[in-house]
């Protein structure tokens, strides 16, 4: 059985304009050890789907569908006393090093040592202090530097403290949001090359978010395309880089530059995305994709299988 | 640690700015109408008493010896005669700085306290009755007139009802009764301290709630917040443990930021009250024309404006690490 | 914040779009901005609030002309009525009753409200003017005179303007009213230029200070023509302020007995009644300039919160 199965999800958010449908009819499975990354562009949705599984929607957010099923179990049928137990124990978030992620006015050793703490209340502070050590070891943090405040800490140390901080309560499923968007190149590499190792070492599920697809092809093995609220490519990166079948995918790829290989003409897509409110009613690429025909526009686009395990959402890509 | 280092960069700062102060004083004294012995000198003394508080004071030099002059009493704490009480100044203002200590500081720190206490439980409660009950409370509070709030509440609490007594900080018949125990004298300053500090605390205290409020508010909409929630935290822990100790650092820079205003109010609620402090003092002085004592306790309140913004200023270094370090 | 670029016949680039603007549309933009900034501020309730009880204020400030021609016993200082000659209660002659001396209490209050406007608002006019140059000049000179100016303010934040005024009747005996007007503005600029060396700080960076140095302004010319249209909103928020503080602090002045003898202010009214042991037994005595004075500076708070939010759209309620 699969760590985490998602069902037909569709989250909104009501705005003073009206709903917007941030995610609509988004399916996927994720395996045990393994990593699934989610690409696309600001505002299609990606960061609202790892909120949603973590269950930390706004108040204006809601689930208007589907199913979020982790380990066997319907997360969104479960209560708030229900979701705060599991959170960070079997699904815990790693944040932006940019974002404000650490509270400024506590010690970094105390905010990871916390985390242990509300999930082993019996545990004493010392041995919850001594695990945030291994921690620190884990991912390569100076042990002296434990009782700094987060002001003190570098762009990159913060990253790291945050990453700890995630792996603290021993978590089966790791969602990582940005994590190394602010960063600079060379911090970058490393941060991904160590989530790299952790993973492998402790055998954990990933969900990478991000917006740049090289990171994405980097660390993971499968790779979901997503596009104003709609997963538009899903399959293994070697797949989805070798044969790029929705004209989005195509033209994201086609956007980014390349050591190897031929040079080539970058692409940008033009337009922009559409309205999420009231979304058109056929393919919502449409009006930016280069292959468009009238029967996009019509009626919604169907899922067409490649491969087994490699499918687009687009009815003219085989063409 | 750095924090001592920010400590005596603050002292140096505030004995700059006293000394600007004790010398612009000196100078609008000698630029006033009239001489300043006459100001110094109570007329009713004796020649050989008004020859020695002269030469005392350097009021025969010239100007920049009188500056040495007076830098050193003030030091020395010779501040002259008063002239309505015939005493030493500094035996008046000696005894009347603690009262005004005692009312002061037990004002601030309570209308602090419930101020934050309150202001973060409205923002808890936004948009609910409770929170506009309070932030309408706190609005009609402290805009209200201070001499006219106190009299109020004398009339109410005093006259009418006789819960409290209408004016001063003892009653002559406990603390003159030689068998009566400390106990029964605190317990006697602090009925007599009711009102006033009622008083002061319903001026401040809304100021306070209402800024704490809107800092829990923009608290609340971090990114650690976030992270706290992802953490499994409960909402309670995540008010009182992450946002709170973030959203108070603003009361407290603003508790620092109105000392001077504080001190109005201080002197004010003094006045109605009769409560024997050094601001009831500097009212009386001036109404008397009793420049010695005028002018020492126009200083010495200075003086405890500018130490409670260094107390102040150390209680914020203290709460947010990213000074310290 | 809006930006108002003046058309002041430079030839410059366009900065970031923004265009060199005819003097006529520079008008339409002040009355597009102003009615936009009206509608937001009706939406507030406190604003409205604060705004009908500032017009009846004022109405009650003109109308002081009227009682004394009706009949001179109505004068606020010297109308005495030949019948009475004591504290007496409301009446259908007297609205509010007499004080003391037999003087009206309802024109006495009218009046009140005449010295309120005049001492508040030439006040507040003048801290504002001192505080907006000050904190303009300090921003922009930077350096030595930034450090002496922002010194100055410091010292004289620290010291409490009603003591600074007792000190100063003691030594000049009593102060006419403008006296007291002009001590108040002495001592409350510095809570202004504060904020405005701070505004024109953050301003100093725009791309379109740069270009107006480039074209040859002087230093002048960049501060009143380029830097204070933009500063002016804050300072107007910043007079509501100043306005109560000016307004309350002549009323502790008169009440403490160091007012203007020769005019009639609220806060004299209440050291009438104090002094004269009135306080326990003339409630229509005590109770109206007290609540005029809160009243008034209620309604000042109110109108500066209330224009806040058309200035700060962040404070703006959402949906």
């Amino acid at each position: 059985m699969a760590l985490l199965e998602v069902e037909n999800l569709s989250i909104g958010y009501s705005t003073k304009k009206g709903f917007l449908k941030a995610v609509e009819g988004v399916s996927f499975s994720l395996d045990e050890g393994r990593s699934l990354g989610f690409v696309g562009e600001s505002g299609c949705g990606k960061t609202t789907l790892g909120m949603a599984l973590m269950g930390l929607l706004p108040p204006n957010g809601s689930i208007t569908g589907g199913k979020i099923i982790l380990e066997g179990e319907d997360l969104i049928e479960k209560s708030e006393d229900e979701m705060r137990k599991i959170r960070w124990k079997k699904i815990s978030m790693i944040f932006q090093a940019a974002m404000n992620a650490l509270n400024p006015v506590k010690r970094v050793h105390d905010q990871i040592a916390e985390a242990i703490l509300t999930h082993n209340p019996n545990l004493e502070k010392e041995e919850a202090l001594r695990r945030v050590a291994k921690l620190f070891q884990l991912v390569g943090l100076p042990e002296n530097r434990m009782r700094d405040y987060p002001h003190q800490y570098s762009g990159g140390m913060k990253q790291r403290a945050i990453i700890a901080m995630a792996l603290s309560c021993n978590p089966r499923l790791i969602i990582a949001d940005e994590p190394t968007t602010a960063l600079d190149v060379i911090v970058q590499h490393q941060i991904l090359e160590e989530t790299k190792n952790l993973q492998k070492e402790l055998e954990l599920s990933i969900i990478f978010i991000s917006h740049d697809i090289s990171i994405v092809a980097d660390v993971c093995d499968t790779i979901g395309i997503m596009y104003a609220g709609q997963l538009v490519e899903y399959g293994s990166r070697e797949e989805v880089f070798d044969n790029p079948m929705h004209y989005y995918t195509r033209a994201l790829i086609s956007s980014y530059p390349t050591l190897s290989g031929q040079k080539r003409q970058l692409l940008p897509i033009p337009g922009e995305s559409p309205n999420l409110i009231e979304p058109p009613l056929g393919c919502r690429f449409c009006d930016r994709c280069d292959g468009s025909g009238d029967s996009c526009k019509i009626g919604p686009p169907e899922w067409v299988d490649i491969t087994p395990t490699h499918r687009a959402l687009c009815g003219l890509c085989l063409k | 640690m750095d924090l001592w280092r920010y400590i005596s960069r603050r002292l140096v700062q505030i004995v700059i700015i006293f000394f600007v102060i004790l010398t612009v004083l000196f100078m609008v004294f000698r630029l006033a109408p009239g001489d300043p012995i006459t100001r110094m000198v109570d007329p009713d003394m004796t020649p050989e008493d008004a020859a020695l508080l002269i030469s005392q004071l350097g009021l025969d030099q010239p100007l920049h010896v009188q500056y040495l002059y007076y830098v050193k009493n003030f030091f020395v704490g010779n501040f002259g005669d008063s002239f309505h009480y015939g005493q030493p100044v500094l035996d008046i203002i000696k005894h009347r700085l603690p009262n005004t200590i005692l009312l002061f500081t037990t004002s601030i720190i309570l209308s602090a306290l419930v101020g934050v206490f309150l202001g973060k439980i409205a923002s808890w409660h936004k948009g609910k009755k409770i929170d506009s009950g309070m932030t309408i409370g706190a609005l009609v509070t402290h805009t209200l007139f201070l001499p006219w709030l106190a009299l109020l509440l004398i009339w109410i609490f005093a006259y009418k009802l006789g819960w409290f007594p209408i004016t001063g900080m003892v009653s002559e018949d406990i603390w003159l009764d030689p068998t009566s125990g400390l106990w029964q004298k605190a317990l006697d300053v602090g009925h007599h301290l009711v009102l006033p500090l009622g008083t002061l605390f319903l001026f401040h205290f809304g100021s306070y709630l209402l800024i704490m409020r809107s800092s829990m508010l923009e608290t609340l909409k971090e990114d650690y917040i976030l992270t706290a929630r992802a953490k499994g935290l409960t909402e309670k822990v995540i008010r009182n443990r992450h946002a709170a100790p973030n959203a108070a650092l603003p009361v407290v820079t603003t508790v620092g930021l109105s000392l001077a205003f504080s001190i109005n109010g201080g002197a004010l609620t003094e006045t109605v009250f009769t409560w024997p402090g050094i601001g009831r003092e500097l009212v009386f002085s001036v109404s008397q024309n009793d420049y010695p004592l005028a002018q020492a306790t126009f200083l010495l309140i200075t003086l405890v404006v500018l130490i409670s913004n260094l107390v102040v200023d150390v209680l914020y270094a203290y709460l947010d690490p990213r000074i310290r370090y | 914040m809006r930006i108002w670029i003046p058309g002041s016949g430079i030839k410059r680039d366009t900065t970031k779009g923004m265009a060199e603007e005819k003097p006529q549309r520079r008008r339409i933009h002040w009355i597009a901005n102003f009615q936009e900034g009206w509608s937001i501020y009706k939406q507030n309730i406190l604003g409205r609030i604060g705004l009908v009880l500032l017009v009846i204020f004022a109405l009650m400030a003109l109308s002081s002309f009227i009682p004394p021609l009706i009949d001179p016993m109505y004068h606020p200082m010297t109308g005495v009525d030949p019948v009475i000659s004591s504290s007496t209660g409301p009446s259908l002659k007297h609205w509010l009753g007499t004080d003391f001396m037999g003087r009206d209490i309802l024109s006495q209050l009218l009046a009140g409200a005449r010295i309120a406007f005049m001492v508040g608002v030439s006040a507040a006019f003048m801290s504002i003017f001192l505080g907006t140059a000050i904190g303009m000049i300090s921003g922009y000179m930077g350096k030595f005179v930034d450090t002496f100016l922002m010194r100055l303010a410091e010292v004289i934040m620290v010291m409490p303007t009603l003591l600074v005024t007792l000190i100063l009747a003691a030594l000049f005996g009593q102060l006419s009213i403008w006296a007291i007007v002009l001590v108040i503005a002495l001592f409350r600029w510095p809570g202004v230029s504060r904020v405005i060396r701070a505004q024109t700080l953050s301003l100093k960076q725009r791309p379109f200070i740069e270009a107006a140095k480039v074209a040859g302004a002087s230093h002048f010319r960049i501060i009143f023509r380029h830097i204070m249209p933009n500063v002016l909103p804050l300072s107007f928020l910043y007079m509501t302020f100043r306005v109560t503080s000016a307004i309350t602090i002549e009323a502790a002045l008169a009440f403490l007995g160091f007012g203007d003898p020769s005019t009639v202010s609220w806060g004299m009214m209440l050291q009438w009644v104090w002094k004269t042991g009135h306080m326990f037994k003339a409630p229509y005595w005590l109770l109206p300039p007290g609540i005029c004075i809160s009243l008034i500076t209620l309604s000042f708070y109110m109108l500066g919160r209330a224009m806040d939010e058309v200035l700060d759209p962040r404070l703006r309620r959402e949906g």
